[in-house]
Formats: C-alpha cells, structure tokens, sequence
C-alpha cells in the first residue's frame, strides 16, 4: 500500500493531530495539547512544524522540518517539499536535538583562571569577554603585526568569522581543517587539470560502472549522495570498491580490489596506461579536450599490470579487469574524486590521476560521468577584501607548496608557532574547528597553543582544544540561528531538472547566553576598531541580503515552507573550450611531476600495522561524540583487524585493547578487537574521532580510541602542504603487553 | 489485512537513521531501542566474504509469543476496521494482537511492568522502559516495543523509520494485499527469521541477496524460544491469582512463576 502523503496533508496533521488525542491529564496552556503520562504522543501530537531548518550534524547540510511542542523542538524530519534529501535525514541528523539540548553544551561566556590544558572555568559576562578578547587580539596585533594571529575555523558559522581575520585584520594564518587535513588536495589536483573544483560530482544514479578508492558510503553518510550511489546500483552499475578493507561498500561491490595501503596511484597508472597500449581510451575525447596526451603517454608507459600488481599486492588480472570493465562502459562511468583525500602525502598525485582517468574515458558531461550541476546564484555576503599584500604569507616566503588550497597550511602556522620563524604567532582565535581530533600530531598543537599570548575559542560543545582557551564562547546551534544558503538541484539528473534555494532559519530560540557568529564577530570587530567594516548588523540581515540576490527573501522562503524550488537547467554537455590537463607544464615547473607519479610510501615495519581510518554513519569526526544518542549507536570505534593475525596474537573478537605506535605514543583510552577476515594483514583500520578527553563531555569522553594521536608522524603533501594521515603504525595492547602484529 | 515490514539488504547501508528515528518519536531512552542495527561481518559465508546489516524491529508476529505471556488482568477492548468501520470486541490484557491490522500492542497504562513480555520474545524485541514507573499499578516500568507507528499510519504517515531511510530500504504495508509492495517482496522471496524451534510467524521480513541472506539468517535467526516462554502456558494458566495480587511486580516474576508454579504442581 502507498502511504504518500502530500506536503499540504503532511503539514495539516500536527494540528489535526492535537484536537485528536484523548484523554486530559495534562494539559499545555500553549496547545491545549494533552498526553496519556505512559504512552509517547509521538512527534504529530500537539506539535507545530516549523520549516527553514538546514542541517549542520554533518557538513552535507539537509533540509529540515522541526517538530515543536511547548517551544521545545521534539523531532526533526527531512522537510518534505526538498528536492536534495527529501524526508530523508541520516541518524545524525536525527540526533540533532540531543545536540541542542545536550546538558553538557556551552551556556556563558567563561574566563580560563587555571591553566591551558588544565582549565578552571569562572562565568564571565559577555561584555567582559569580548572587551578582553579584543584587547588581546588588538595587543597581539599591535606588538607582531595581524599576521601574528591564527585561525582555525570550521562549519558555516566560521566563514564570517575567518573573512574578518582575513579580510579585516589581514592574516593569512587561517588554516580550515576542511581543506588541509581534507580535500583540500582533491580540490586543487582537479582545479589543475580540469580547471574546476570537483565536489563529489559524479553522475552515480545514471552510470553503468563507478569506480571508487577509499570511499565507503554506507559508513559515510551523506544523504543525497548516497541516493545517487544507491539509484545506480538499482539500475544495474558495475561497482568497484578499491580499499584495503572489505568496507560497507565493498560490501555491495562486484570487484573489491583489496589493495596494498598507499599504492593507489600505481593502480590507477597501471589502468591508465593500459587502456592507451590496448586503444581503449576516447581518443575523440582525447584529441577534443586533451593537452598533453604524449608527455603523458611517454610519463606513464613503465606503468605495466606487472608493474602494479606488485607494488599495490593485488593480481594484474584484477587490474585488467577493472580496466577493461571501465573501458566496456566508457563513457558511462564515475571515477569518484573522493572526499577526505589527505592520506599519505602523495595524494595531490593520486586525484590528478583522478581526473586524468576520467578524461581517458571520456567521461565529461555525459550520463555516469563527470558532471556539475547547474544550479541557481546567490551572492555570498561577507567583509570586504582588504588590501593587503603577501608579504606575511608563510606560504610564499617558503616558496613551498604552490598548489595548496586556500588559506595556510597547517604545519607552516605550527611551525611558525613553536619556532618563532619566519615570525611569531602569538594570538589564536578556533572557530568551531577542534584541532586536537582534526590535525595530526596533537602534541604539537599543545606546543604551539602554550606559546600563545591569547586563545579564545567559540563553539557549541566542549571540545577537547577548548580546555585550551582563555576565553571560551558560547555559539547558537545550528538550530537556533540563521545562517547557511543552501542551494543546489534534484539529484537525479535523469528527473526533471529544477534548481532550490533554501536558507538556515531558526527552528527555536537560542537558550541561556548563546550568541551567532555574526554577533559575536562584530562585537569584537567594533572593539578592534573596524567598525566602520563592518558589513551587515544582523545574521538575519546578512541573509536576508543574500536571498534578495537572487529575488528571494525571509519572508517568501517561509511561505514556500523554507524552499524555494524553480525551473532548472540540463547539466549534461561539455563545453567546446573545456580543457584537461593530462600533462602539466605549471607543476613540473614548480618542480612537481607533471604527469601523474607514484611516490612510494614508507613501508609498514616489521611487528606493526598500518593505521587507517575512516567513518562511522553515526559519527561527524569528533563532533557528534557527546551526543547521547549517537553514543549509544556506536560507543567505541572497533579496530578491525585481520582473523588469521588476530588467531596468531590470541586475540578474539570483542579483547579490550589500547594502542601503541612506532614513535612510542600510546593511546590514553581502549577500544575492542574486531576480528574479521575483511581486512589485510598489514593494515588495521578504525573510526576516527573517538577518544575525547575534555571531562566537561560527561558522555563521550574517553570512550574508544583517538586515531588522531596516534598520527604523529607527518607526511606533508608536496604540491599542497596538505597532512598525509595513514603513515603510522601501530601495534595492539592487551593488558599492559604490545602484541607484534605479524606480516 | 495484516501490517508488515519489509527491510531491502541490497539498499540497506547500515546508517542506523532508523534507530535514532524511532528514539526521536516515540521518547525512547538512550541506551535502549524499540529498533535496532546490527552490522553483520565481513565474514567468510558460503557464498564468498560478506557484510550485511541486521536492522530489527517488533515482527508483530502471526502467533506472538508476549501476548499470552502477560499476565495483567483482561478487559473487553472492541477494535475498529480503519478500513470496513466493523468492530470486533476481545478479551485482552495489557499486551494484545490486533485483529484487523495484525499489529501488536501495548496497552502503557494497564501494564505492570513486569518484563514478562520481554522475556517471552525470542527476538528481544522488547525492553521495559524503567523511565516510566505506574504508581498506580507498580511494577519496575512500562513495556515498550514498536508500534509499526500506528499513531502515525493512522494519520496516513509513514513509519518513522521508513520516512527517514535515505536508502527507501524499509517498505511497509498490508500483507494481505497481493498487490502492495511488501507482497511482492514477499513473492520475490523475502523471508521472515525463523527456525526449526521458533516459527511464530514475523512479519518483519528480509530480502536480499544470497551471501547477505546467508549471513543474516545464520548470525541473526533465533534458534529456541526463550526459556521464558517455556514458562508461558504456565503464566497463562496462573493468571486469575497474578491477578489479584497487581503490586506482583515487586516480588519479581522469577519468584512469583516459583510460587505459582509450586501450587499448580499440586494439581498436576
């Protein structure tokens, strides 16, 4: 039977609902609405839902309804009327009431009188706050210069923040986790052949075959992406899931090429190379749209089958059947450019070989393939550019990492921070970013804090780097203000193309003394005597000016139940000047290979593993800890590990362990052995962002183990500064005694 | 007509929004589920390495094992076709069977709380919520499981579970209509988890493909019911003085079947 419901009965029933309930024991003046004391009313009783709401659990950022009783939101829903996820929300999109409610979340402005790192929180007004905040920041800028400050910023609330350190004061040293400890590299390698930044835009739900390295949807959520993969696997696409371990995709894969950690490029050479020695590349595409086919053709011709299979430690027939599946349905294909692509430090290589296959198949602006939406404009909002120069650019007085994304890369801020060279940093702002759990090496992110004239740090939660503030600020969830445009198409291109526009607006009022960022920043901006900078008063101003860009307000995304919907544009085609990059003269001239290489990685020492991690459904990263639902979903992050190594160690599934890697650090928490013959035998692999430290997370703190303090051994990107994070190696602790892993 | 679910393993990717879902909607404790996602593997099946997801819920079973199992004392309840307006009045205790849409309830207020429910169900699919305490009745909670969403189906929803599944892996409907979705699922070949010694008729069925059944139904199907619902008949039979004594949770079940069980020895 069709339980359909239309979007005119869906938003008709909480009311319907509410004169429906029987029985009167307890009744809200608010509502009249009246529940039974032992029988949930479920979330349609005496509820109001309002719209507007986009999600921030994770950074995909769904559309949303709430449901509100008595000013106190009970449930959140996909908003039906949305074209991206439809009433579709993950489990941690669900769970984002127990983020707003969460005991444990930020209420005041609180001063540090202990130390850094061990804290003692006295609640200080917010006039107290942002005048010492500001006069620090004013102190340090002053003494060092405002490249004397740092940022690290993360999530929709930290762009206004970050332009005005940027723009306003003028640092470089911003550095967004999102991009140098993400996909940051992905972005730039394909800006460098393709001209254009990838997104995840492949065209899944229409392809015939989709190749993907590393990803694991499934245990990687995000919501309208995962309908694109799903569609096309319902429509009969060949899946080939490259990853050492048997991942949740994997899982629903027809070739799992179970590849050696770090080789991946090699595999990727090896297919390219073939499919142009056996004429099974697009040459129309190629002569159309290619530059440089023969460098490339000459730069990767020693990369035979042979030549890979033993460097990735995988059979050569394999590799020639995943060549020769792809080849069969060129140009149908998606070769997915990945997401967190920062892994071994030779990854700028391995997504330009991305984008390189892509080409070879021809998959450019056709069905399955490499395709970018043609969404609606909206004009972003924000402090005016400054004028100001790169004479305080780490990154240009290194003459290093000239392919890097915006901002600096993290290690040149850190390094500056401890070494005082090329200059001091000496001011911190941390902007919904938790260092400790996104940058490798954590110590040294101590190191560089401790040194600080000044710390403050804004967020929701308690967050293991807060316990690093001077000062720490409260911030409204992404529940209780406005903020984020979200805009976008359908996600199926093969259904009527229309294009939306929504915006983040309140579902309920912001408790206690939470303040939004553009508040905050201002406030701070008056103090520092930018002013008359100062672009809008109000986040409801700043979107409300952002909606009128494209003839849009507050007021009509409402009464169009907080989505604005409108004809769209076909995507597909590729326009006569697009122009790939196979061979790079501008990267081998700044002295990078200019063809795709394989850079070996080290190899894994004797008595160890490889340390790899990856996502958990009902996990953001470190994000998501506290959150007691979440929690309960997945307490501790499983270290999987190979049956047969598992039977010589005398280990069973389910033995509490701790870790230990090759440089001597140990993990502060345990976790459990999962023994399972779905992962190779030099390789153990957990979800990352376990671990919290910060007693102030009464319910995620110490469970699982901390994958990012176990990374201490840093593979910098050469061509984007970017943090390689799977060259660590470990070893298992049971009961006080390091267990060799054995080969 | 007779309710049931059918969960798809092939779109299934284990996110686990049903389970969070379900804890929004129905006020669920934290750390208990009227659902659940078990993942499965990897591990080495006949069918070659597989990892699947064991997402469970109540199966409103055909011959639900908690029914029989309750020990509160019986009311006339009369039930209403949502569809036909005809009504039909039983006999009930605080748990019972509904016979128009085959769903399995829980009647909150007139339960006791003793779990005997809970334990009679050899798929676990129910917990006492010890949130909740009747003062009036006593007991140690209030038995809590899945509805299939009635309230919301009533209002022409979907389950919660099945509105959030990005995957549209979970399809429900009317069994008893051979031309809805969860039909034809069943006609392709979805089964429900049983066994030899547990073959009470679930209405929550799985469908997928071979490794991923083979995975599910060897790690996941019950094999003996619950020593608890060995007990049952015995339960049933000493109903009329459970009832008498209705603060009986206190003593513990354990102890009140020793008591009773003692005394209908005598008859034996």
């Amino acid at each position: 039977m069709s339980l359909k419901v239309t979007r005119r009965k869906f938003l008709q029933t909480a009311s319907l609902a509410a004169a429906s309930v029987p029985l009167a024991k307890v009744v809200s003046a608010e509502n009249g609405f009246v529940r039974k004391p032992f029988t949930p009313p479920g979330s349609s009783a005496g509820t109001t839902t309002v719209t507007g709401g986009i999600c921030e659990m994770c950074f995909w950022r769904c559309q949303l309804v709430g449901k509100v009783r008595d000013k106190k939101l009970v449930k959140l829903e996909g908003n039906p009327k949305s074209i991206d996820n439809g009433t579709a929300i993950c489990a941690r999109g669900n769970a984002g009431i127990k983020l707003l409610y969460d005991p444990d979340r930020l209420k005041y402005p609180m001063k540090n009188v202990g130390e850094r790192g061990n804290p003692k929180w006295k609640r200080i007004s917010w006039e107290e706050a942002l005048d010492e905040c500001a006069a620090k920041l004013k102190a340090v800028e002053e003494k060092y210069g405002p490249h004397g400050i740092a940022m690290f910023p993360h999530g929709a609330s930290a762009k206004y923040p970050m332009h005005f350190f940027e723009r306003a004061v003028g640092t470089h040293n911003v550095s967004e986790a999102s991009f140098f400890q993400c996909r940051g590299i992905r972005d730039t390698a394909y800006v460098s052949t393709f001209n254009t930044a990838p997104g995840e835009h492949v065209d899944m739900a229409n392809a015939k075959a989709i190749l993907l390295i590393g990803c694991h949807f499934g245990e990687n959520v995000h919501v309208s992406h995962l309908k694109r993969y799903l569609k096309g696997l319902e429509n009969g696409a060949k899946l080939v899931v490259v990853d050492p371990r048997y991942s949740a995709s994997a899982a629903k894969s027809d070739i799992w090429v179970q590849i050696k950690p770090g080789t991946d490029t090699a595999f990727l050479l090896a297919i390219m190379n073939y499919l142009i020695e056996n004429n099974k590349y697009d040459k129309k595409f190629v002569a159309a749209h290619c530059d440089g086919f023969e460098e490339f053709q000459k730069g990767i011709s020693h990369a035979s089958l042979d030549w890979a299979a033993q460097i990735c430690d995988i059979p050569a027939s394999q590799i020639k059947e995943v060549a020769e599946l792809l080849a069969a349905n060129a140009p149908n294909v998606s070769i997915h450019p990945g997401r967190h692509v920062s892994w071994h430090g030779n990854d700028f290589q391995r997504l330009r070989a991305h984008a390189c296959l892509t080409a070879l198949l021809g998959a450019i602006g056709v069905k399955g393939g490499f395709v970018k939406p043609k969404g609606p404009k909206v004009k972003g909002i924000s402090w005016a550019k400054g004028h100001h120069d790169g004479a305080h650019n780490l990154k240009e007085m290194a003459d290093k990492y000239h392919f890097a994304p915006p901002g600096t890369p993290t290690e040149l801020i850190r390094d500056a921070c401890i070494t005082g060279k090329p200059y001091p940093i000496k001011g911190c702002v941390i902007w919904g970013q938790n260092p400790m759990q996104t940058i490798p090496k954590p110590q040294k992110t101590v190191e560089a804090l401790k040194q600080m004239d000044f710390v403050m740090c804004v967020d929701v939660m308690p967050t293991d780097i807060t316990m690093y503030a001077d000062i720490l600020l409260p911030e409204a969830s992404y529940l209780e203000r406005y903020d984020y445009i979200k805009k976008g198409t359908q996600w199926n291109f093969a259904d009527k193309h229309e294009q939306f526009i929504s915006a983040r607006m309140p579902l309920v009022e912001a408790m206690f003394e939470r303040k939004d960022e553009v508040w905050i920043t201002n406030e701070l901006a008056k103090r520092m005597g930018h002013a008359d900078k100062i672009p809008v008063n109000s986040l409801e101003e700043k979107v409300e000016k952002e909606l009128a860009s494209a003839g849009l307000s507050i007021a009509q995304l409402k009464k169009e139940d907080g989505i604005h919907i409108q004809p769209g544009k076909d995507p597909y085609g590729v326009s006569e000047d697009f122009e790939v990059l196979l061979y790079n003269e501008d990267i081998e001239d700044s002295g990078y290979p200019g063809v795709p290489t394989y850079i070996p990685v080290e190899e894994v020492p004797k008595g160890f593993a490889r340390l790899v991690y990856g996502r958990s459904p009902v996990h953001t990263f470190n994000r998501s800890q506290n959150n007691v639902w979440l929690y309960n979903a997945m307490p501790v992050n499983p270290v999987w590990l190979n049956d047969e190594s598992a039977n010589k160690m005398g280990l069973k599934d389910g033995d509490e362990v701790s870790m230990v890697n090759s440089e001597g650090v140990k993990s502060t928490f345990t976790s459990v052995v999962k023994v399972t013959p779905g992962i190779r035998k030099d390789t153990v692999y957990m979800a990352h962002g376990y671990g919290s430290k910060n007693p102030m997370l009464t319910v995620g703190k110490g469970a699982g183990i901390d994958d990012q303090a176990l990374i201490t051994k840093i593979a910098i990107d050469p061509e984007t500064g970017c943090s390689g994070m799977r060259n660590n190696f470990v070893k298992l602790v049971k009961s006080g005694k390091a267990l060799d892993i054995p080969a | 007509m007779q309710y049931g679910m059918i969960i798809d393993l092939n779109r299934c990717v284990g996110c686990h929004a049903c389970t969070i879902a379900c804890k929004a909607e129905w006020e669920v404790p934290a750390d208990k589920g009227r659902n659940w996602v078990h993942r499965l593997g990897p591990s080495n099946t006949p069918e070659g390495l597989a990892s699947t997801y064991y997402p469970g819920l109540c199966n409103h079973c055909n011959e639900p094992s908690c029914v029989p199992a309750c020990p509160a004392d019986t009311i006339e309840k009369t039930f209403k076709d949502a569809k036909t307006g005809k009504t039909k009045t039983m006999e009930v205790a605080a748990t019972y069977k509904d016979p128009f849409n085959g769903t399995v309830q829980i009647d909150k207020d007139r339960c006791l709380g003793c779990g005997a429910c809970a334990d009679a169900c050899p798929y676990g699919a129910r917990y006492v919520n010890t949130d909740l305490v009747n003062e009036e009745i006593g007991g140690e909670g209030v038995a809590d499981k899945c509805s299939y969403c009635m309230p919301r189906v009533e209002q022409g929803l979907d389950p919660a579970c099945v509105q959030t599944c990005l995957a549209n892996a979970r399809i429900f409907g009317d069994l008893d209509d051979p031309n809805s979705e969860v039909a034809k699922y069943v006609k392709k070949g979805a089964v429900g988890l049983t066994s030899a010694a547990v073959n009470i008729g679930p209405n929550s069925r799985y469908y997928g493909n071979k490794k991923d059944m083979h995975l599910l139904t060897s790690t996941s199907t019950p094999m003996e019911m619950p020593s608890a619902s060995l007990r049952r008949s015995l339960m049933a039979r000493m109903k009329p003085g459970f009832n008498k004594a209705k603060n009986l949770g206190f003593l513990g079940l354990a102890g009140a079947v020793l008591v009773k069980g003692l005394s209908e020895d005598d008859q034996d």
